[in-house]
């Protein structure tokens, strides 16, 4: 196995670290989960990363694509990363298999300030491969159960082929003062959870704004009208918090490409509180 | 100050050129550019600026980053970065100005390495315009043509040859490893800033940098943009525009034979390339969903970019725009970032 990065500058912040795919699987309809098992100056590079960051997988001779880390690494040295086959890049990740290398760069970006979450209730709200960087939140509470109040999931996606992380709603389900809604716009015969969007769900559930902070991931639309909902539940812009997708190239605010008016989605964020983005001029809409 | 003839600066030039890459305004099919040049024959000496802005000689309009070489799961990247020492010379005060507020965006931490090897590498040597060109308004943006806070080297040109000033330490240290031959001048700088009258001095008004965003939902971006080809050259021809696109491209196949490893792996180059917020694609992600849809949400980021965002992420100080006026010149529907100065002035005011 060989599989040098010659790097002359230890520090370049845009040359990936090289990792091996242990294990490839299908998460949704055209949605892989990819573990990475990093070789080299990788295993040092990401020994430490949280919730909300994100890295760029390469595939090589294609390009590199930014995602969100779908794992933590208290659970242990292998990072997931769910991805959607929709451009160059991702297709060409979804051609590769297990023991294929890709590249990895980062970890980047800011994160959720679970400390700060700590002793509250959270509201998490996934909806399709938006749930991919919402996993680490779920699995750091559900990890450190007792820091947390409750923990209220409401997951959603347009068809149930479409839910991800399915194979671990039971175990979310049984954690203490857990609970786990789904929701789907369009069910099957077999379904026989809510159907409709997840603000629907979200005004059924209406969770109290008492000592609470939402976290919301998912197309920039459903973002949109799930933090007006939750205003009208009383939460407070300061009290929700979502992680934003943008097209980016560096990661490490030169390229450009992903600002928000003033603010860069690469190192201003992915993470931000309402209270940040809500009140821009420019829309993330 | 000192005084060098023309004869001089050329030997000086070619001297340079024999020992490092020089680079020079030249014309390439009759356009101005800045080139590498072996020989001081080759260089422009009359120009208004070069079409290209300095930034090539830092941020070229394609690099490669790394060269990947792809066998059966192997995978081996080569970072290509360049150690080259180079000097570019004829370098105007708009120019030297964009450098310094890339400066500002590369190096923020982390540091862009490609960009600031290149620079750490590169001395500046500076070249006072005589007049100002019609689209010029480095004066309304806080710059000036005889400006030389941003250069290594500064030269003057006037009727008996060009006055030299070395601004740097760096700027110090070549002018005297390569010997420029140069006597004491009786004028001194006062008498010879006077020696240069520039009739544009603040031609335009400067607005605030918080008009910019109080005028976000002006029906005017539409207006202006209806006529935008989202031909993105205005960001090509900028100083201090910087957004780039990377991508995977193959090596050709020769080349690909010929890797060092000798096993049938295929190579690619990772490559950055010049890009703009103006273009159609520009903020689309994954999904088609596009934020910024519309030419007029564009352009208007664009402006809003080089005079409120630009110098807020990056601490600039000033307006992220040198008023080198190439947008203008180059525009293929005549979109003038001075009107647009000028309505923002004039709403602003109202």
């Amino acid at each position: 196995m060989l599989a040098i990065s010659e790097r002359k500058n230890g520090a370049n912040p845009m040359v990936p670290y090289l990792g091996k795919l242990v294990k490839v699987k299908d998460l949704a309809a055209e949605i892989k989960l990819f573990s990475v098992e990093m070789l080299d100056g990788g295993r040092e590079a990401f020994s430490q990363y949280y919730p909300g960051q994100f890295a760029f997988l390469s595939a090589f001779g294609v390009g590199e694509a930014p995602f969100g880390i779908a794992s933590t690494p208290e659970r242990g040295p292998i990072l997931d990363f769910a991805v959607n086959r929709l451009g160059s890049v991702t297709s060409e990740l979804h051609l590769l298999g297990e023991g294929d290398i890709v590249g990895v760069r980062g970890p980047l970006g800011n994160c959720f300030p679970m400390d700060e979450f700590k002793g509250k209730d959270l509201i998490v709200l996934g909806g399709g491969i938006g749930g991919a960087p919402l996993r680490p939140v779920i699995h750091s509470v559900l990890d450190n159960r007792e820091d947390y109040g409750d923990l209220t999931i409401l997951w959603a996606a347009r068809h149930p082929s479409l839910l991800v992380f399915s194979d671990e709603y039971e175990q979310w389900r049984s954690a203490p003062g857990t609970r786990l809604h789904l929701t789907v716009d369009q069910p099957d015969d077999l379904w026989d959870h809510n159907v409709g969007l997840i603000t629907e769900l979200l005004e059924k559930v209406s969770p109290s704004p008492k000592n609470a902070i939402s976290i919301t991931c998912g197309p920039p639309v459903m973002i949109y009208y799930a933090s007006k909902l939750l205003e009208k539940l009383g939460f407070k812009a300061e009290q929700n918090y979502v992680t934003l997708e943008a097209r980016m190239h560096c990661g490490i605010g030169k390229c450009g490409r992903c600002n928000l008016g003033e603010k860069l989605v690469c190192v201003d964020g992915p993470v931000f509180s309402m209270a940040e983005v809500g009140g821009l001029r420019e829309s993330f809409l | 100050m000192k005084l060098t003839t023309h004869e001089e600066l050329s030997s000086w030039l070619d001297s340079l050129a024999e020992n490092l890459n020089l680079i020079a305004p030249r014309a390439v099919d009759g356009v101005p550019l800045y080139r590498p040049v072996q020989h001081s024959q080759e260089v422009l000496w009359d120009f208004t600026r070069p079409v290209l802005s300095v930034k090539e000689a830092f941020f070229p309009a394609t690099e490669r980053l790394l060269t990947i070489e792809k066998g059966n799961r192997q995978i081996r990247l080569i970072e290509s970065l360049s150690e080259e020492p180079q000097v570019v010379f004829g370098v105007r005060p708009c120019d030297a100005r964009g450098v310094k507020m890339l400066d500002a965006l590369f190096t923020a931490a982390p540091g862009d390495p490609y960009y600031a090897r290149r620079r750490a590498n590169t001395t500046l040597v500076g070249l006072a315009c005589r007049e100002m060109g019609p689209t010029c308004f480095c004066t309304s943006m806080g710059g000036s043509p005889d400006d030389a806070s941003n250069m290594d080297v500064m030269l003057y040109p006037i009727e008996e040859g060009y006055l030299v000033q070395a601004v740097t330490s760096k700027g110090q240290a070549l002018l005297d490893n390569y010997a420029l031959q140069s006597r004491e001048h009786s004028t001194g700088q006062a008498e010879q800033k006077t020696a240069f009258v520039y009739e544009q001095a603040e031609k335009y008004p400067l607005p605030e940098r918080s008009a910019w965003a109080a005028q976000f939902e002006d029906a005017y971006w539409d207006q202006v943009a209806e006529r935008c080809l989202s031909c993105r050259i205005c960001a090509y021809v900028c100083p201090t525009c910087r957004c780039f696109d990377v991508r995977d491209e193959a090596l050709p196949e020769a080349m690909s034979n010929a890797s060092p490893s000798g096993n049938g792996s295929s190579q690619f180059e990772r490559i950055r390339c010049w890009d703009s917020c103006t273009g159609e694609a520009y903020r689309r992600i994954a999904g088609g969903h596009n934020p910024r849809a519309e030419k007029g949400q564009r352009l208007r980021n664009r402006f809003l970019c080089k005079f409120d965002y630009y110098p807020r992420q990056y601490a600039l100080g000033s307006a992220a725009c040198t008023g080198c006026g190439r947008c203008i010149d180059a525009c293929p529907v005549n979109i003038d970032i001075t009107e647009v100065m000028q309505h923002i002035a004039e709403v602003s005011q109202c």
